[in-house]
């Protein structure tokens, strides 16, 4: 089945599926309850209680699967960041050139945005405030994304020349600008974004002009 | 909120505030503005230095008294919470780095060289000053929505120092550039600081100078140009 979100409830008459897979979906709509929540209230003032009605569980049934708000947190941001990273590699291996697969990745990322705009802001706006944990987290999952750039070295007639922090700097800057869309309410629309933010990472690597022509 | 027992002992029968006792000798004639204005600062100093050793979380307001060496009372006198004595700090210490990046900035000729001054200041003012780096650039986001909206808005008033640098460009450079260049190159230029501090790196920031002047003056003069501007300003 595909499951665009995790949120999606099963269809009726579904009652004899194995206990493995309903407590997998339990746990999906747990993670969905929970980035609703924080979009809608900031992840300092959700309670336990919030995500269980939202859920439409137990309490029992949350305390099963998580032990904490935190832990919860936690699994949200693996669950998004794994899914999206997933997207990303998928559509960047289908095309052949370091260009064209920065940009279906960037693509495929934005799209991932725009389409799931409550996990998006636990893991891009949230992720940020909400303890160690996942703000080691956080930066793990924009380590991920560097070796997408670091490819464009092979492709530059600049090389190592290029400054050994610039994936990092790339990653950053493409990640305040979808933070900002987010703060402002407007996640839905970052796909619009694509050609700039294409060209902005880049640039550094093949020159502006090249990478105009490579972001159209 | 409870008094500190010990706050009262010390505090009852003194003529001055515990605080003043610390004081150099002879300086009990001070003005009480002066006095005043001085805890204030120790006050932030010394949260700066208690979300150091506990994260902004895991801070009390006697931990920071603690590091201040003023009584309860005295931070009671010029805050109303740990969130309120935050933002003067995180205010504080932004009021001075913008200072310090302007200065850079204002003093060079051409605008390349004076990105470059501006971001070896900003760097070096972070280096010098680990708990206040923290302070700003990490803390920040956990401090409550009230800092992190000052935050966003730091970030953003950087913006305007890169866009400067749209100025007497040919039209073909112009047409490169898109509405977000400088939110981005601002955005990853921050993200790289944040991370560092985050990693404990905060005293090789300065070392970045080269890395982020090639990457943020790219968009504007080519690959060549920045990274020899870089290169030459690292080695100076």
């Amino acid at each position: 089945m595909t499951q665009r979100s995790p949120a999606a409830r099963p269809a009726p008459g579904r009652q004899q599926l194995s206990r493995e897979f309903i407590a997998r979906h339990q746990r999906a709509r747990i993670i969905a309850a929970l980035s609703e929540e924080i979009a809608t209230r900031g992840y300092r003032a959700v309670t336990v209680a919030d995500i269980v009605r939202r859920a439409g569980i137990a309490r029992n049934t949350f305390y099963e699967n998580f032990s904490s708000k935190e832990q919860c947190f936690l699994a949200t941001q693996d669950y998004a960041v794994e899914e999206a990273l997933r997207r990303v590699v998928a559509a960047a291996t289908e095309v052949e050139s370091w260009q064209a697969r920065v940009r279906a990745g960037i693509a495929a990322f934005l799209e991932y945005v725009a389409g799931e705009p409550a996990l998006a802001r636990t893991c891009i706006v949230e992720a940020l405030s909400a303890g160690p944990a996942a703000l080691a987290r956080y930066e793990e999952s924009l380590q991920a994304f560097l070796p997408l750039f670091r490819i464009g070295r092979t492709v530059s007639p600049h090389g190592d020349a290029l400054p050994a922090t610039l994936e990092e700097t790339i990653t950053g800057g493409i990640f305040w600008i979808v933070y900002q869309r987010i703060v402002l309410g407007e996640a839905e629309r970052v796909e619009g974004l694509l050609p700039e933010l294409v060209e902005f990472a880049l640039t550094p690597y093949i020159g502006a002009e090249a990478a105009k022509r490579a972001s159209a | 909120m409870a008094l500190d027992p010990a706050d009262i002992s010390t505090e009852t029968g003194a003529e001055y505030p515990p605080e003043l006792s610390r004081l150099p000798p002879g300086r009990h004639g001070l003005p009480r503005e002066f006095v005043v204005h001085n805890q204030r600062e120790r006050l932030i100093a010394g949260l700066a230095e208690a979300v150091a050793e506990h994260g902004y979380a895991g801070t009390t307001i006697a931990h920071i008294t603690g590091h201040a060496a003023v009584s309860r009372r005295t931070f009671y006198e010029h805050f109303s919470s740990k969130d309120e004595c935050f933002v003067a700090a995180y205010d504080t210490v932004m009021e001075q780095l913008r200072e310090r990046v302007a200065a850079a900035f204002d003093a060079e000729e051409d605008w390349a060289h004076a990105v470059r001054a501006g971001i070896g200041a900003m760097l070096e003012f972070l280096a010098a000053e680990p708990n206040l780096a923290r302070l700003c650039m990490v803390e920040a986001l956990v401090a409550g929505p009230v800092v992190v909206e000052r935050y966003d808005a730091a970030i953003q008033s950087l913006v305007p120092y890169f866009k400067a640098g749209r100025k007497g460009r040919s039209k073909q450079v112009l047409s490169r550039l898109s509405p977000t260049t400088e939110e981005a190159l601002v955005g990853g230029m921050v993200s790289l600081i944040s991370r560092r501090i985050l990693a404990g790196k905060t005293a090789e920031l300065p070392a970045l100078q080269s890395d982020l002047v090639e990457f943020t003056l790219t968009p504007y003069i080519g690959i060549a140009d920045a990274a020899e501007l870089a290169r030459e300003g690292q080695a100076a």
